[in-house]
This record gives structure tokens, sequence and C-alpha cells, in this order.
């Protein structure tokens, strides 16, 4: 196992008290694997990410858990062994490609900088190895950008080359935090045919992290499903899509607009997303939920597996399966 | 209802010159929904601001039941929120130092002082927030108090004071999650059935735009390179670029479909090539040339030399 979280929670501190944004999450990816992770805003994805790189605010503690990456717990190491850690064992790739590249350093520059830092290498090797890097992620003449400045580059491209830094070491995991998010859907479909394309040729792992089902079914092999700091369901990306069994996922299904039959009027789920401040006792999706019942409110499910390798925090899965 | 003919809109910047919008023809029938999509940079939001009067078409005429509603580069409106605008980021498309309620009965200040008393009466305003999903103590808070979706209605519920007929709504889901855009493109078509409305739906989410339109162009390069009901274009896309944009979509059970990609750009072009020759898969010499629409069925005509 490549990478395997135990139990992870995570509060954040702020002046009014401290929030509990993730709560006992587990989860793992095996080597050469793409592991999605869905959930609508708020929904601890984005701090999943950034728990395992440790690129989380000072006012964010990580209060219980491990993780193992390669057998080591990051959790434990000290500041320096993380910072080895990143870039070169775990690539990160960010929503927005403007704010990830640095404005005033041309391209091949910021590149070969990476690729320096990682290999032990010339600076005139480096900088050739950044046009091969280039040439990698399928950037048409890979000299002519490597001279030029983000801002004189399209959003597409900027992503290309952002995920060209990720994968200078190359790592061994790539972490991309809705990496098509800011990106049209033409360009999407690009970019996501180079991450699987890169996990395919280097046997990298992927965690993809996005709020778009059809991102998922596209690129993952397994899907877990956030919901207020929690895992609610994960399976294979079949399963939960075409077999979803909690009712969260399901509501998030129909809510989709349905390209083989827009007549069908969208089941939107009532209510808004939960406040993380004011956690409820029981389950957290209970008070949006269409067959939640008393029990619900008041105890919290855990997540168990419901079919093989299929797992679902439900009381009510729990009993279908029972019944 | 509307009526756009070859309507032109020139950004310029020192020596460059761009069209953000070129040569458009578009018609709107009362109570149609039309869609217009096209990636970021293709004109449509451009076109829908020259609608509501925030941009001064270059070229062209705009008109609103017949009549002109640009006249030497001014802004002539029939009658005050009579075309309403709904913008894609509620967080900075309301004031954030406005009560809710000064924030939706501000359009009529734009009315005489007769007809703003008659629209902005307590009972409507209460009636209106409800009638969006909005509760009635919501009235005398800040937007900052409210989530993404519930700013949304907010912004729904101002267009909607001046009683409009026609609305211009500009990726208003974009911003939200699924579960609550699901929320918001139900209450805006059950107001559209209820209120006999209008929309301009402009967004780059295809299967949003399968949803709520009943027609929709397909813009790029500021042209309407496809324009027909949106069934024929979602079953029978005859121009390159939107069976691209179709094929690119991310669909959730089907496997792979097969995808068609953009082209490098050529070394040769011309001035008067076709918007798509940059990038269009299937390019010829011909290309060079701009083609002319050509009808594909009923309504749906599309631009492009090779079919």
């Amino acid at each position: 196992m490549l990478l395997e979280m135990k139990d992870v929670s995570v509060e954040f501190t702020g002046m009014r008290g401290s929030v509990q944004v993730l709560k006992n999450i587990s989860l793992n990816i095996s080597k050469g694997e793409i592991l999605g992770i869905v959930g609508e805003s708020g929904s601890g994805k984005s701090v999943t990410a950034l728990s395992i790189l440790r690129l989380l605010g000072n006012n964010a503690k990580t209060s219980n858990g491990e993780i193992l990456f390669n057998g080591t717990d990051l959790l434990k190491i000290r500041t320096k062994e993380i910072q080895a850690l990143r870039g070169k064992k775990i690539g990160m790739v960010f929503q927005e490609p403007m704010t990830a590249l640095h404005p005033t350093m041309k391209i091949g520059r910021q590149l070969a900088e990476v690729i320096e830092r990682h290999r032990a290498v010339s600076k005139k090797a480096a900088f050739r190895l950044a046009v091969q890097a280039l040439k990698d992620v399928h950037i048409h003449d890979p000299e002519l950008v490597a001279a030029k400045y983000p801002f004189e580059l399209s959003g597409g491209m900027r992503q290309r080359i952002v995920i060209a830094l990720a994968m200078a070491a190359p790592p061994d995991l790539l972490i991309a935090d809705e990496p098509t998010t800011a990106l049209d859907v033409t360009i999407q479909a690009e970019i996501l045919n180079l991450i699987k394309e890169l996990n395919n040729k280097n046997d990298t792992s992927v965690l993809i992290i996005t709020h778009d089902m059809g991102v998922i079914s596209q690129l993952c092999q397994r899907t877990l499903v956030m919901y207020g700091g929690e895992i609610v369901e994960s399976g294979s990306t079949n399963g939960v899509l075409k077999n979803p069994k909690h009712p969260y996922t399901k509501a998030l299904l129909n809510a989709l607009p349905d390209l083989a039959d827009p007549a069908q009027p969208l089941q939107a789920i009532p209510g808004e997303i939960m406040d993380l401040r004011h956690r409820p006792n029981g389950c957290s999706f209970a008070a949006r939920c269409s067959i939640a019942g008393e029990y619900c409110r008041t105890h919290q499910p855990a997540l168990v597996e419901i079919l093989p390798q299929h797992y679902t925090a439900c009381w009510k899965g729990e009993k279908e399966q029972n019944d | 209802m509307i009526d756009i003919h070859q309507v032109r809109k020139t950004f310029k910047t020192g020596a460059m010159k761009i069209d953000a919008v070129k040569d458009t023809n578009l018609s709107i029938q009362q109570g149609e929904t039309v869609g217009l999509v096209g990636e970021s940079g293709s004109g449509k939001s451009t076109l829908g601001k020259m609608l509501s009067g925030l941009e001064t078409p270059t070229d062209g005429m705009i008109a609103y039941k017949g009549i002109e509603l640009w006249k030497k580069k001014k802004f002539k409106r029939l009658r005050p929120g009579e075309i309403q605008t709904v913008f894609q980021d509620p967080q900075s498309s309301l004031d954030p130092r406005m009560r809710v309620k000064d924030i939706i009965l501000e359009p009529l200040l734009a009315l005489n002082s007769k007809e703003r008393k008659e629209k902005g009466k307590m009972e409507r305003l209460i009636y209106l927030m409800k009638r969006v999903g909005l509760k009635e103590d919501h009235m005398n808070r800040y937007p900052h108090e409210f989530s993404g979706g519930q700013r949304q209605r907010i912004a729904i519920a101002r267009a909607l004071i001046t009683d409009p007929q026609f609305m211009i709504l500009d990726e208003p889901t974009s911003a939200l999650d699924i579960s609550v855009q699901a929320q918001v493109l139900n209450l805006l078509k059950e107001l559209k059935r209820e209120k006999n409305l209008t929309y301009i739906f402009i967004s780059h989410n295809m299967s949003v735009i399968r949803y709520m339109c009943d027609r929709v162009a397909v813009m790029y390069k500021g042209k309407i390179v496809e324009i027909g009901p949106v069934q024929s274009i979602f079953q029978n896309p005859k121009h390159p670029y939107t069976k691209i944009l179709l094929s690119s979509l991310p669909s959730l059970f089907e496997e792979t479909k097969e995808k068609i990609n953009f082209s490098h750009p050529p070394s040769l072009s011309s001035e008067s090539a076709c918007v798509f020759y940059q990038k269009c898969p299937l390019r010829q010499e011909i290309c060079l040339k701009e083609p002319c629409y050509q009808p594909a069925s009923e309504n749906h005509t599309f631009s492009c030399h090779l079919q």
C-alpha cells in the first residue's frame, strides 16, 4: 500500500472555538491506482489532500490517526523530512493554474528549478530535462514555451505546466485538487487524458479531488464520497455510480441534469450544505435525507461493508442488507 | 421578442482590436429559453450585456419588441425593469452593506413613484421572497449571512421585483454546488412557466443547457457557429466545434466515447478564414474563406463548408 490514512481527524481553531472539519477519515491508495474523492464545498475533500502533505495552516490541528506513506507516518516526521517528500515523492496540482505558477519567472526556469532540487543534475541538464518535461505533457514547441512567462499562456497550457511541475521528480503519488474546474470542457477532456496517460506511463498513483461526477467516472478506479468532513460511501467507481448505497450519493446523482433524458425534472436535495460548526449528534446527512428516521438523527452510523469492497455509512443501508 | 441583427462588438487595447462578438444574428420568441454556450472568451456574456445595456454594440441592431434598443450608442429602454439580469457570482453581485430587503427593492428606484409604490408593497416583497425560497425573517439580514444558493435566490428575487418579461441568466448556477444547482434550476423553470418569462441562458455546462433550453446557440470566438433546437443540436451536431464540445463531456455511465480532439494551429492562415480554422481537425483549403450559414434541418443552421 502506497498511502494509508487511518482515522485522521482535523480541527480548525478560530476565535470562536474550534470546528471539526475532518472526522475519522481512513483511506488507502495502492501503487498505480487512481482514487477519486467527490463532494461539495465544505465536505473536507481539499483538507484531506492538504493534510497528507501537512500543508494546513497553523490553526489546524490533526488530532489523531496516522498517515502512512511507504510505511512512514507523515504526521510524526520532522518538518525537514516532509519538505523533502513534497514534490519529490508526492506531487500536487492545484485548481487555479495561474496562482500556482511564479508570475515573473520564465516557464523553463521554473521547471528547471524543481528538477535541480529533486535530481542531482547540472543547470544545463536540468533545463534540457525541463524541455523534455514540457514535451511529455504534450506541449507543442516546448522550447518556445519554456521561454515564456505564465501570463502569456492559456489556462489549459498553464495547467499542463503545473502538471509537468508536479510530475518533474517524478513522484510516487500525484494529488490533484480540482485540476480541471477552472477550465473549459474541451480542455478538461485533454487534461484528464494527460493525467491518465502519465499514470499509465510512470505507474504513478493519483488522488483526484473533484465535485464533478463526470470526472470521477472517466478517471478513477475507486471513489470516496464525502459529506460534512466524513466519508459516507466508498467503493469501486462503477459500484458507487451505478449502484449507490448512501442516500446522499443517490441524491447527488439525481440532482445532475441527465443528458439522455432532459425532460426528467431534477431531484433537488432540500436544504443547504451542513454547517460544520453545528455538527448534529446523529448522521450528518439526516437533516436533508428523505429516508432518515428518528434513530438516524440521534445515532451516528459507521462505515460498514455493505457489498464486497463497497462501504457506506447509513443506518438504512445496513437494514436493507439485513432484511 | 428580441431581434439581434448583424451585431458586432470590438474591444480595443492599444493597437490591438478584438472582435468579441462578430456579425451575430439571433431572434428570440416570446416564452422561449435560448441557450448560449461556448468556451470562455467566446463572447456569450458580451452578447448578454449588450441586451441589458451594459455594453455598447460597435455595429448592428438590437430590437426588443420591434423597438431598437441602441440608438447612436445610447441605450433606450422601453420601460425600466423590463429586461433583468441574474449574474454568475452572487457574492459580488449583491451589495455587502445593504440589507436583503433593500437589495430586492432597489431596482424599483428606476420606476415612477406610482409604480414603485404598487410594486414595492410589503405583501408583494414577502410573497416574492417566499416564492424564491427565502423566509420572511431573512428580510433584514445582510448578504454575508447567506449561503451561495440563498444569495442566488436573492438575486433572482431582485430581478423579479420589477415584473420583467425578459431575463438574461448569465451562468446563474456555475458558482453553486450540484445539490443547490438543481434547486435553482428548478426554481427558474417554475418561474418561467408561472410568469411566462423569456430567458437567455448563458452557460458553459452542456447538460444544464440541455435541461433548461428550447434552442441553443453555440458560440466560438464571437461567432454563432451553430444554432438550433437543443434536441437537434445534441443528437445531430453539424459543426466540428459542437462535435468536439459534445464529445468532451464526461459522461457518467457510458464507456469512453470516441473523442475528437482539437488540431494544432496550421502554418497557413488568413484574415477571412473560418473562426474555427486554427483548431479544426477537419480543415481544408476552402476553410480559408469564411463559410456561410446553411440549414441542417428545420430551424437548425450551422456555419461550415465541410458537410
